[in-house]
């Protein structure tokens, strides 16, 4: 039964140290310190050191920081102003209003960014002051960012599908492929459920102004020319082959400095204002990112996941009973993992459980990537409740409480790629043949 | 005086991290622009020259390195790096000030723990001469050594707080994030 | 005891296949007085990180690409020197001649190799035909090291540096359209969905190699270490094996998924041996006393 208590114990712990308000990188290393400890006859210091290390110094993670100094020159600019004032009349007779823009802008900048901290912390940095001041409830401004930012995993590029391609020997490409129709139906039911709760609570959102002309309306239009710019090069930049994703993210910072110079917003201070605020911002998660790798390798000693994984598969389950428990598994354990290392540690235990079972590699991927989403945006480990603490201030759990439905919406495209794989499976199959 | 040569110390290191961070875009954007060179010569003439800056995805990993370990202290006294204080501010305030002192306490003596073994890891590498697997072979001591600067004065940054903490002077993340809450609302 | 060993390649890879049948040949040979725990896929040490973890004493055995450590010493990546051994049989006679040198190389690190397997012999893969080394001037090659470079300069093609996961985006957008690499890679990476051609050229074949933390060997009893020995020496052998069927196999799939799998023309072949022996005399003056012994030892 140590499968169990052990991870309760160090779950424990984590909850100890990070409610007794130990920074959060601090809480991780810590758990994983004495998790090490106690569990194995590592040496741990060394392994500590070795681990961040490898895990610090990686290319494809470069694009992390340089999108979210993109996010901090567009902030200063009147770049993200402009995109609001352009888009409002627009979106007037849409229930939820500008909280639309939340959603598309995560899905439109998901094409552009690999990680879902990229993605939050870009579109976050712009949105939720727009947003605040204009008068919208802070409950749906977190929760429709914390939420659609996970697109960032399964829009391509995708880190985590990546990952998941090269230890599974799937193709990536088709990966990629296959992510784009679960992409849309999020964004659907994402955008199905601020309709709604905007019908319910109409009082709540304010009235945009709209005594506007049709002609007007164009008019006003030519100010979203910027940021369309803006996104048309980044994508461009990628799909002519001059850059490559990672690439991409510096691209997106030059034409920023351009757009923003040439808006007149750019400046000295602003300039190093916001070089600054790149520099704290990333940081910050690198650092968490580093205690969640080490963690993740202390994990990795102690056997617990692969044991955990393991007991699932004794257990002998029909397809749907393994897919039910397996998404159980990944959420308990994305609570204090990071969604990647989670498919690192466990796919080797998985991988063979799932194809015995009769599942398609491929669309077990973006069902993973579906999971992993959702872990983003558990407490206490989610990456994208940290970006959004970082950006407001606003604590991890009131974040995740607002972004509690978005949790369900997940849960509930889960359950529609399960009973139609084909919205995952349907465009890689063209593609095959 | 020691006061002055701590703070100047723990601010040049994120000035020094800042320009990591700009060096890094500044290298791959190089790499684009060759790329696109390349591009147009494929146009024109029919072949590519094959512009590269060789081990170019070596130095962005470095340089991020760099600039995540260098702005660690910078970050940590502007209050940046996140905490979870929900439950802690509902308790009376000389609870308040013992949890702060664990708190910095903890956190110092993991600082300490891994900017020890860190300093391990970076003379080993020094002393087997260990080099980078790409196209140009750095000695890997010398990115490492980044990391080990950033982790030392992170933790003379804590252990300076956990003294002020004690002598019952103010912590320097609070009282910047206090300012930094207040840029947020004007 | 118990042993974890990091391995970089995921569980499908006829590698980490082999290393696992190892691992329980040694479970029974020792009556599982020793249990290797795998940790596949980079899942516990990321690749370049293996090799230290290992001499840190971290884990006590490890496996890597050896020609990873080709800037430490060039003895490391006489495996992954251009058309020097071009065949299992050459392959064979290069890792004896390679080993005692590597073997001291490594006891200067505590470290001791328990047994090195080849992959199968790198192919060029291409969006059009290769007739002539002459028709891949001007086309983007990918290169990943100093060697690959060196060879891309010398067929005058332009370099460009590729990493793994991005090699399908990279031929999908033109970034990149020659590469040199395994059947298996080209398999796995399903290789048809961005290119048309793989021309059969065996340029060389690396190896993998398990490394032992010479501490943590000593450690076991007499018995136990020989156990070990011999369930290596028995992998190595089962290894070449497996990587001879690999290749087939590996071809096979690139073929039945519409591949073109091409012969190269001796035009072609001479043209390469040419460019190979420029880089090999580079290498064997970079590689000094110890580079010349290696060649005469395989020569031989
Ligand atoms: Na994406
Ligand atoms: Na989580």
């Amino acid at each position: 039964m140590s499968e169990i208590t052990i991870p309760l114990c160090l779950l424990g712990l984590l909850f100890l140290l990070l409610g007794s308000g130990i920074w959060v990188a601090f809480s991780l290393l810590g758990v994983g310190i004495i998790g090490m400890m106690v569990f194995t006859d590592a040496p741990v210091g060394n392994v500590l050191a070795t681990t961040v290390w490898g895990a610090s110094n990686s290319w494809a993670l470069a694009a992390l920081p340089l999108f979210i100094w993109m996010g901090e020159i567009l902030f200063r600019s009147k770049l993200s102003e402009n995109m609001f004032e352009g888009l409002a009349p627009w979106l007037t007779h849409l229930p939820g209003r500008l909280l639309h823009v939340n959603i598309f802008g995560c899905g439109i900048f998901a094409a552009v960014s690999g990680s879902s901290a990229a993605t939050a912390a870009t579109i976050g940095k712009m949105s939720i002051p727009e947003l605040t001041q204009r008068g919208y409830p802070e409950k749906m401004i977190l929760g429709t960012l914390a939420g659609s930012a996970t697109l960032g995993l399964l829009i391509p590029p995708s880190i985590i599908l990546i990952v998941y391609g090269v230890a599974t020997e799937q193709s990536i490409a088709r990966l990629f492929i296959a992510g784009l129709l679960p992409g849309v139906l999020l964004v659907t039911l994402f955008v199905g459920y601020v309709i709604i709760w905007s019908l319910l609570n109409k009082e709540q959102i304010p009235m945009e102004e709209n005594n506007l002309s049709f002609m007007e309306k164009v008019r006003g239009t030519k100010r979203l020319i910027p940021v369309i710019l803006l996104i048309g090069g980044v994508l461009g930049s990628i799909y002519t082959g001059i850059a490559s994703p990672t690439d991409a993210a510096a691209v997106g910072v030059v034409l920023a400095l351009l757009l923003s110079r040439a808006t007149g917003s750019l400046c000295k201070e602003t300039f190093i204002e916001g070089l600054l605020g790149a520099t704290r911002t990333s940081c910050m998660i690198a650092f968490i990112l580093a205690g969640a790798a080490f963690l993740t390798v202390a994990m990795g000693f102690t056997g617990i996941p692969k044991s955990l994984a393991t007991w699932i598969g004794t257990m002998d389950l029909s397809p749907y009973a393994l897919l039910g428990a397996l998404t159980i598994f990944f959420v308990v354990l994305g609570c204090f993992l990071d969604g990647i290392s989670v498919v690192v540690l466990t796919t080797s235990v998985i991988m063979p459980m799932v194809q015995a079972a009769g599942i398609d590699p491929l669309w077990f991927g973006i069902f993973v990537v579906i999971v992993v989403e959702m872990s983003q945006i558990t407490p206490p480990v989610g990456f994208n409740l940290f970006v959004i603490q970082g950006l407001t201030g606003i604590n991890i759990l009131r974040v995740a409480h607002a972004a509690l439905p978005f949790f369900l919406l997940l849960l509930t495209a889960l359950a529609i790629i399960t009973v139609v794989p084909e919205v995952v499976t349907l465009l890689p199959n063209m593609m095959g043949s | 005086m020691i006061r002055n040569t701590l703070d100047s110390l723990y601010k040049g290191a994120g000035w020094l991290a800042a320009l990591f961070l700009s060096a890094i875009c500044l290298l791959v954007v190089c790499q684009v622009v060759f790329n696109v060179v390349d591009r147009l010569s494929t146009l024109i003439t029919g072949t590519a020259i094959g512009l590269t800056i060789p081990s170019y995805s070596d130095f962005t990993g470095f340089f991020l390195a760099a600039a995540s370990f260098l702005a660690l202290t910078y970050t940590m006294r502007s209050g940046h790096h996140i905490r979870v204080t929900l439950i802690r501010s509902n308790l009376p305030h000389w609870m308040q000030e013992i949890l702060e002192g664990w708190c910095l306490l903890f956190a110092s003596a993991t600082s300490a723990y891994f900017t020890y073994y860190t300093a391990n890891l970076v003379y080993e590498s020094y002393i087997y001469h260990d080099l980078s697997s790409g196209m140009i072979a750095i000695p890997i001591w010398i990115p490492q050594a980044s990391m080990l600067i950033g982790l030392a004065l992170l933790t003379i940054s804590l252990s300076d707080d956990l003294l002020c903490h004690i002598c019952g002077k103010p912590v320097s993340y609070n009282k910047n994030l206090e300012e930094f809450a207040q840029s947020i609302n004007e | 005891t118990s042993w974890d060993m990091p391995t970089p390649y995921p569980d499908a890879t006829f590698h980490t296949q082999n290393i696992a049948l190892f691992a329980e040949d040694v479970k029974k040979a020792t009556d599982g007085k020793l249990v290797i725990k795998l940790h596949t896929a980079g899942s516990l040490f990321k690749h370049p990180e293996i090799k230290n973890a290992v001499r840190g004493g971290q884990v006590p055995i490890g496996e890597f690409f050896m020609s990873l450590l080709g800037n430490e010493n060039p003895i490391f990546a006489a495996d992954s020197q251009p058309f020097l051994a071009t065949n299992y049989d050459d392959a064979k006679k290069l890792w004896n001649a390679q080993k005692p040198i590597v073997a001291k190389l490594l006891d200067k690190q505590g470290l001791m190799p328990l047994f090195s397997v080849a992959w199968p012999p790198q192919g060029l893969y291409t969006q059009k035909a290769i007739n002539r080394v002459g028709d891949i001037k001007g086309i983007k090659f990918r290169t990943y090291n100093a060697t690959s470079e060196k060879l891309a300069n010398k067929l005058g093609a332009a370099p460009t540096q590729v990493e793994v996961p991005d090699i399908p985006q990279a031929f999908s957008t033109g970034r990149v359209a020659a590469m040199i690499t395994s059947p298996s890679t080209g398999a796995n990476s399903k290789a048809w969905d961005f290119v048309e051609d793989f021309t059969d050229i065996q340029a060389w074949l690396p190896k993998n190699i398990v490394v032992i933390n010479k501490r943590a060997f000593r450690r076991l009893d007499k018995e136990t270490q020989t156990a070990l020995l011999q369930a290596g020496a028995k992998a190595e052998l089962r290894g070449w094996e497996m990587s001879k069927k690999e290749t087939e196999t590996k071809i096979q799939v690139m073929k039945d998924n519409g591949m073109n799998i091409i012969q190269p023309s001796p035009e072609l072949m001479s043209g390469f041996k040419v460019i190979g022996n420029e880089i090999v005399t580079e290498w064997e003056k970079e590689a000094g006393p110890a580079g010349t012994e290696l060649l005469s030892t395989y020569r031989k």
